[in-house]
């Protein structure tokens, strides 16, 4: 956040608590996203990065807390309302639909239709040709947007559901431990699609317990352990070990 | 021309959603050839005629479990809902009902009743093969009470009789034999309908992702309850039109009327390619299950072997079911 009181945060949570009965998940954290940055997100597993996640996304209400997205005070109920503001996620497990082709995937919920009447038909040839030069302006070129996601490598898949949140308009992409179940030539290309959005003029919150990932990219580092904040670190400000050390808690911040 | 050829097949899986129907396509061709070359009588007209006027029935039913199907769920129900779907139909129609008003409510209330399906898997997240094993029964007890169980029978022959399942004569005068019927007008007009939705159409694609993977599908912003309770209703209507031709062309139901046709639907849509696990099939290729199914049971009985006596083809049927299952699994795992 600049001095003279203009927002350049894309999304500011401030003071966030979340609570699941008399489990404590969240203990007010503060999270801040600006323009155009990649902010890594690391934590060891049950820190509290899904749950942040989750309530930026819509899929939890905070117990407390606030949310700002471009400077405005927002409350997202749901996943819908997120992706409305432009902050659109891409999950592990829930991102594509395997049997389905690449251009199908790429325009899942967002058909594009004909109308007459009451009638409506796919635009299946101009969605085939959106998704493949959409694809192509960041760098991935798909042998034929028809072919099933099923004949995906896990990296190619990953990069398809970046593109389609930028097709998209997203201002705010989330990557949920997107390079987890990668190869290593893999995880550079997942990278380099990330630096892409970046370029492009997105900020990404890149969510990862593996230090490693997010070292070429991060232009920051938020450590959460056991639901509060740790610290922020701008990049070239530590080392892998001392991460590790702090997401560990092996180190106090 | 190695491009032209990539291109002309992914044109073809286009027009079939991304679902090969190569596997049943295969199965039925070396099946209807093996039938004419070993039984006798088969390669006439009349019995062709048999065995898509079976194909029909089974079709028209399989069509809506096979959207099921792909969308992950199943309905047992849909044998009892042809049984209610005809005696609405027969009710309204004889002694000089509205036969407008008869269509609509043997249409509507299956519909009706496919859709609280769907509502009760929702509502309760019982799987919809135990509700709908449930309701199977439900629907037909229920029928067996407001009929009391009586057989229905007619010997008018109204028009509508005529419209919805009366003799195709424009195919019949090929030869003396034939006895197509307009039911399979109808037939191909519902193929080629909901091939369009399901392919064409934005709910078709949800149809795909929710089988596929329901939680992508949700995340993307399909509504997946909607979806499948909408299917649910679609299913039903289908077997409440079954009811509709079923009566036309026999002028008869009782409540027994479909039972275990829910079974041959399931196979019909398997043989043709559809995924037991949801998110693969085709309507085209469920409509060539239904011929494979109906084609065996004509070549069986024909054939008259002495192994296998007549009434004992639903074991050569059943033994190809699980073949071409295996072989459209293997043709998916190549393509």
């Amino acid at each position: 956040m600049s001095d003279n009181g203009q927002e350049t945060a894309v999304v500011r949570m401030e003071n966030i608590v979340k609570r699941f009965g008399t489990v404590t998940a969240l203990d007010g954290v503060n999270f801040t996203v600006n323009q155009q940055e990649v902010v890594a997100l690391v934590g060891d597993n049950g820190a509290g990065k899904s749950t942040l996640i989750k309530i930026l996304t819509g899929v939890y209400p905070p117990t407390e807390g606030h949310i700002y997205f471009e400077g405005r005070l927002v409350q997202i109920r749901s996943p819908r309302e997120a992706r409305a503001l432009g902050i659109e996620t891409v999950y592990q497990d829930l991102a594509l639909v395997n049997l389905m082709s690449i251009t199908r995937n790429f325009f899942l919920g967002r058909e594009l239709v004909a109308r007459v009447g009451p009638l409506h038909w796919l635009r299946l040839r101009e969605m085939n040709e959106q998704t493949r030069a959409s694809l192509r302006d960041i760098g991935i070129e798909v042998r034929s947007p028809t072919e099933r996601v099923e004949k995906l490598s896990g990296g190619e898949r990953q990069s398809i559901a970046i593109g389609r949140a930028l097709h998209f308009g997203a201002k705010l992409l989330i990557l949920d431990e997107p390079t987890s179940a990668l190869s290593v030539a893999e995880t550079q290309k997942v990278l380099t699609y990330t630096l892409n959005a970046k370029a492009r003029g997105l900020s990404v919150i890149f969510i990862t317990h593996n230090i490693h990932h997010v070292f070429l990219v991060a232009d920051r580092y938020t450590i959460i352990r056991h639901g509060t904040l740790v610290g922020n670190y701008d990049k070239g400000e530590l080392t892998h070990d001392d991460i590790a050390d702090l997401i560990t808690g092996k180190r106090e911040a | 021309m190695f491009k032209a050829a990539s291109r002309r097949r992914s044109a073809t899986r286009q027009l079939l959603g991304e679902s090969s129907i190569t596997g049943p396509l295969m199965t039925l061709i070396v099946v209807f050839i093996l039938c004419s070359v070993f039984v006798p009588n088969f390669l006439s007209l009349r019995s062709v005629s048999g065995i898509v006027n079976a194909a029909t029935l089974t079709s028209v039913i399989a069509i809506g479990v096979g959207l099921l199907m792909i969308s992950g769920e199943f309905d047992l129900s849909v044998g009892a809902l042809v049984a209610v779907g005809g005696y609405l139909y027969a009710f309204n129609t004889m002694n000089g009902g509205s036969p407008v008003l008869a269509v609509l409510l043997a249409l509507g209330v299956p519909a009706a009743l496919g859709a609280l399906n769907g509502l009760i898997l929702i509502w309760t997240k019982i799987p919809s093969f135990i509700v709908t094993l449930g309701t199977r029964s439900i629907y037909r007890g229920a029928l067996w009470v407001l009929s009391t169980g009586a057989l229905v029978q007619t010997l008018e022959d109204l028009t509508i009789y005529g419209i919805f399942n009366g003799r195709l004569d424009l195919l019949n005068s090929l030869s003396p034999g034939a006895n197509f019927r307009t039911s399979l007008v109808w037939l191909v007009g519902l193929v080629v309908v909901f091939n369009f939705v399901l392919t064409r159409t934005r709910y078709g694609n949800h149809v795909f992702a929710v089988g596929g993977n329901p939680g992508a599908a949700q995340a993307q912003g399909a509504n997946v309850n909607r979806t499948k309770v909408l299917t649910f209703l679609i299913a039903g209507a289908l077997a409440g039109f079954t009811g509709v031709i079923l009566f036309s062309q026999y002028k008869s139901v009782r409540v027994t009327t479909g039972a275990g046709m829910e079974l041959d639907a399931i196979a019909a849509a398997v043989v043709g390619g559809a995924l037991l696990s949801g998110g693969s099939g085709s309507i085209w290729g469920t409509l060539i299950g239904g011929l494979l199914i109906s084609t065996l049971r004509t070549g069986v009985v024909l054939l008259d072997l002495p192994f296998i006596p007549a009434d004992n083809f639903e074991a050569v049927v059943g033994a190809t079911i699980v073949g071409a299952t295996l072989l459209n699994e293997w043709v998916r795992r190549r393509t």
